[in-house]
């Protein structure tokens, strides 16, 4: 990762950090909110590969957890995760179509809130599973279709695709 | 070779990633980074507030416009300050009908309004729930405001939640309807019975456990702070109406909801009570 990816990719964070502090938590149904912050090692994921995925979506995780009162931690792992199986998922595709984010994104978001929610319940708060999920995937799972375009360009932005990387026309999909 | 090289890569950076994030959540849960994590959580904090108060300031007018309201900015300002006092006014009223019953129990008690004599703090809140998995509130006045974890949090007409933690300038509330919630309440006419109101998520009803078969119950008593658990909230403090109540043959407890009296899902401003737990 180059210094300017990295300039771009905290732009692009803080960003989406701001808008989902200050917007998008106010966005509630069910007691659920959009989570953008999710959304971020997806696209990640999906314009740059298994690698810089999981280092982005590590990234996004921790500054995510800053403000969240659940473990310190948590996103941060299943940011990598979600960055790393995103992009070994999706490597293979051909990023042509308009409709390959929003699916790749609902499709991700529901797995990384699943998985998020199964550790915060190993770890002590089985309320996540049994109280909070369902709300969360009703509502974050179709928030990540409709907000998948806007951030997978953003974060083209910020992670240009490698010669040697994640296959060409990266992101094109979103274009 | 090389190839094989880059293939191997992404398994490589993905374990350390893993290991890393383990490491500090191992960290996070024994406590033994404790400081070092509150202080970066303090720090980013701080400097958010900032800009969460200021798009506050600038979508809060918008939201009003479109509700058709011209100068959107006071009104809401205004409206919030107006639901504050009303919900004072509906506290009090609440907390007169609880300690009505306790008089006639008891000779004397203190404390029978639940804010008299507890100095307060007034927040704006400045987040409402920033995780989809934990009913939790920001406000906008942290350990420099006279703020500290412990503290309960009253708005509207009774009960909101406790602070868990503070930085400088912004201070994190459990509400009541957190899943990690338990408050020990009392009602019945005389307030001595006692039973626990667990939190079942955002914008759910509490869940009132330890109520025995056969209890009397009605739609709409209030249940107030028992002011037990080593006192971790003053005592009489409203806390929910009974909204549902039903008993199976074989159960060993009845089955009863209760919604919060406060509006948990409209908070504007909120009073923290600068009360800590005796002992």
């Amino acid at each position: 990762m180059t210094s300017t990816d990295l300039a771009r990719s905290t732009i692009v964070m803080v960003v989406v950090l701001a808008v989902q502090l200050t917007l998008l938590d106010s966005v509630r149904v069910a007691g659920a909110h959009p989570d953008a912050m999710l959304l971020l090692p997806v696209a990640a994921g999906y314009v740059a590969g298994p690698d810089r995925g999981a280092g982005f979506g590590f990234a996004a995780g921790l500054l995510a957890d800053l403000f969240l009162p659940t473990t310190f931690g948590l996103s941060a792992l299943v940011g990598c995760l979600l960055g790393y199986g995103t992009g070994m998922a999706t490597r293979g595709l051909v990023r042509s179509s308009w409709w390959l984010p929003p699916i790749v994104a609902a499709g991700a978001t529901s797995m990384g809130l699943a998985l998020y929610a199964i550790l915060g319940a190993v770890l002590g708060d089985p309320g996540m599973v049994t109280t909070s999920l369902a709300p969360a995937l009703v509502v974050a799972t179709p928030a990540a279709a409709v907000l998948a375009t806007p951030v997978v360009r953003m974060v083209s932005w910020a992670l240009p695709a490698m010669v040697s990387g994640h296959g060409a026309g990266i992101g094109s999909g979103a274009r | 070779m090389a190839r094989t090289r880059r293939a191997r890569r992404p398994r490589l950076t993905i374990g350390l990633l893993v290991l890393a994030s383990i490491t500090i959540i191992t960290l996070d849960y024994r406590g033994d980074a404790h400081g070092v994590i509150t202080s970066l959580k303090s720090a980013a904090h701080d400097a958010f507030s900032p800009v969460q108060r200021g798009v506050d300031d600038v979508t809060h007018p918008i939201g009003s416009f479109l509700a058709g309201a011209v100068n959107g900015g006071e009104i809401q300002q205004d409206n919030a300050e107006l639901r504050q006092e009303v919900g004072r006014l509906q506290a009090q009223v609440l907390a007169h009908q609880a300690t009505a019953n306790a008089v006639k129990a008891l000779d004397q008690l203190n404390n029978l309004t639940w804010t008299q004599g507890i100095p307060t703090k007034t927040a704006q809140v400045i987040a409402l729930n920033p995780s989809n998995f934990a009913a939790t509130i920001e406000l906008g006045v942290g350990a420099h405001g006279g703020v500290a974890p412990g503290m309960p949090v009253v708005g509207g007409a009774g009960l909101v939640g406790e602070v868990i933690s503070t930085t400088a300038t912004t201070s994190t509330v459990r509400l009541i309807t957190d899943a990690a919630s338990a408050v020990g309440v009392r009602f019945g006419p005389d307030t001595a019975d006692l039973a626990l109101a667990q939190g079942d998520g955002i914008d759910k009803p509490l869940v009132v456990n330890f109520i025995s078969p056969g209890t009397a119950l009605h739609k709409g008593e209030v249940l107030t702070t028992s002011g037990l658990q080593n006192g971790l909230f003053p005592p009489l403090i409203p806390v929910a109406r009974i909204t549902t109540f039903r008993s199976a043959a074989s159960a060993t407890q009845e089955s009863v909801t209760a919604a919060p009296v406060a509006d948990l899902a409209q908070l504007e401003y909120v009073d923290v009570l600068q009360w800590t737990a005796p002992g």
